[in-house]
């Protein structure tokens, strides 16, 4: 792997640790969905950084992918329910997380074991939080919604864009990676995964920016 | 028919388009449910718009009939007083002119007699803020003394029906149907030119009915929600959770009902 793209790889941590210190400082005081939200950004601290490090300590750091996609969509359904709250059934929301859970237990069992990239999880991972984006702009747009007065629309508008850049240039990825990784060189495939690192760093960024833009009245 | 021979377009295009497809209807699926849940949040927030208005009228009303209370009390206890002192004191100086040979006779008669007009007209204006037998003897003894008193004018009839055993009304209630027929009377003299007027009082089924009937001109249903009257009327009737129904044709007379329900008020009632 040449220097550049290592270079890359290790300057997209700098926006996460930065998320990761704004969350913890600003815990006590975020409003429901900002504290839903910080804890799946403590969890995606936490696997960032050891997959990171795991090259020097672990063989593969594969088993981390798999319990961060695991244990990140439920932390993200808990952050859209409590965006959503009242106007999308909290049985739904549920639903969709346990439903999800027990897809990537079962796959990383049977299907891509936890040494292997979960490309399945991913994938439907990627499909759920774009549904769910798309719809929450919809729901942010609502004008009755903007007259109730929604906690923390800004951040939510700021934390949902990243979210849906992301995943949806995820989901491009998983997609066409299997062409591009049959078809082309695997050096492309290398660029392809710097560009998810560029996108990963656009959507830290956004969650930075949303999270600096928090209220400053807590809601209750 | 023209076969397809780059397999991309098998592998890559129709799995893209079943996502794409999976994505839309997640959206609209999410936004059907959406839709729903947010027309009963716009139902229950009406609905606790609706009960903020009703609540806020009972209590205007209710101040405003405190209000009314404490005028009439004061006009009877204070300036009742007063104007009775005054006529006292002008008899005593009428007798003492008598005695003194002085002719300050027509004079005083003639401020005895306003003296006294006032003690009637305040009075009566003491009534009409605050109707002592409403309190003393019910609803029905109180309307049918108003009857008796417009009809002893002449020009209109005034017939009470209600049975001997009515139960007894909250106060709240009492006093709004009262203010309500009041105003049902004064429409009827001022405008329709009625001779008769029926008023049958009753309660069935937890809840107060009253029908009121006159022989009037009648009025354009159109415009009977337009006057204050009537909005008085309709909003005494939302603050009692109560129903109210006209049934008028021009030029053959007016018939209203009212139902109040007897079952406890919030904030006591009015």
């Amino acid at each position: 792997m040449n220097r550049f793209i290592l270079a890359i790889i290790y300057i997209s941590l700098l926006p996460i640790l930065a998320t990761v210190i704004l969350a913890a400082k600003n815990y006590r005081k975020s409003g429901k969905s900002i504290k839903a939200f910080s804890w799946f950004i403590f969890l995606s601290g936490f696997i960032q950084f050891i997959s990171s490090a795991s090259p020097w300590i672990f063989a593969n750091n594969m088993p981390f992918l798999h319990l961060y996609v695991a244990a990140g969509l439920p932390c993200l359904v808990w952050f859209y329910k409590t965006v959503l709250d009242g106007f999308i059934s909290s049985r739904i929301m549920w639903g969709i997380a346990v439903a999800f859970l027990v897809f990537t237990i079962i796959n990383s069992l049977f299907f891509q074991d936890i040494f292997h990239f979960n490309s399945y999880a991913l994938f439907a991972e990627a499909l759920i939080i774009i549904i769910l984006a798309l719809f929450t702009f919809m729901f942010l747009l609502n004008n009755t919604m903007r007259e109730t007065g929604i906690p923390d629309i800004k951040s939510i508008t700021w934390i949902n864009a990243g979210l849906f850049i992301y995943y949806l240039t995820c989901l491009m990825l998983y997609y066409f990676g299997e062409t591009l990784f049959s078809r082309y060189s695997r050096e492309l495939l290398n660029y392809t995964w710097l560009f998810h690192d560029i996108v990963s760093m656009v959507m830290y960024c956004c969650f930075f920016i949303g999270l600096w833009k928090r209220s400053k009245t807590p809601s209750i | 028919m023209e076969t397809i021979k780059n397999p991309v377009y098998i592998d890559v295009l129709i799995p893209l388009m079943v996502i794409i497809f999976i994505i839309g209807v997640g959206v609209v699926l999410l936004y059907q449910h959406f839709q729903k849940n947010l027309f009963i949040h716009k139902l229950k927030q009406e609905t606790l718009k609706a009960n903020y208005h009703n609540d806020l009228l009972r209590s205007n009303i209710k101040a405003e009939e405190e209000e009314r209370k404490r005028i009439a009390q004061d006009l009877h206890d204070e300036m009742g007083a007063v104007l009775s002192i005054m006529r006292m004191n002008l008899v005593l100086l009428e007798q003492q002119s008598q005695q003194t040979n002085v002719s300050l006779t027509p004079g005083l008669e003639n401020v005895r007699k306003l003296t006294e007009n006032a003690i009637t007209s305040m009075r009566n204006i003491s009534h009409r803020l605050m109707p002592p037998q409403l309190e003393t003897f019910g609803l029905v003894k109180t309307l049918e003394a108003v009857a008796r008193q417009i009809s002893e004018s002449g020009k209109t009839v005034i017939q009470i029906h209600a049975p001997d055993q009515m139960p007894d009304l909250q106060w709240g209630i009492k006093l709004g149907l009262y203010r309500i027929v009041m105003e049902l009377i004064n429409n009827t003299i001022k405008h329709s030119g009625a001779t008769q007027v029926t008023i049958d009082i009753h309660s069935s089924n937890d809840q107060v009915v009253c029908q009121y009937t006159d022989n009037g001109k009648g009025i354009n249903k159109a415009d009977s929600g337009n006057g204050l009257g009537f909005k008085s009327i309709e909003g005494r009737i939302n603050a009692m959770n109560g129903f109210f129904e006209i049934d008028t044709v021009q030029g053959h007379g007016f018939k209203a009902a009212i139902r109040i329900p007897l079952v406890p008020l919030q904030n006591g009632g009015v």
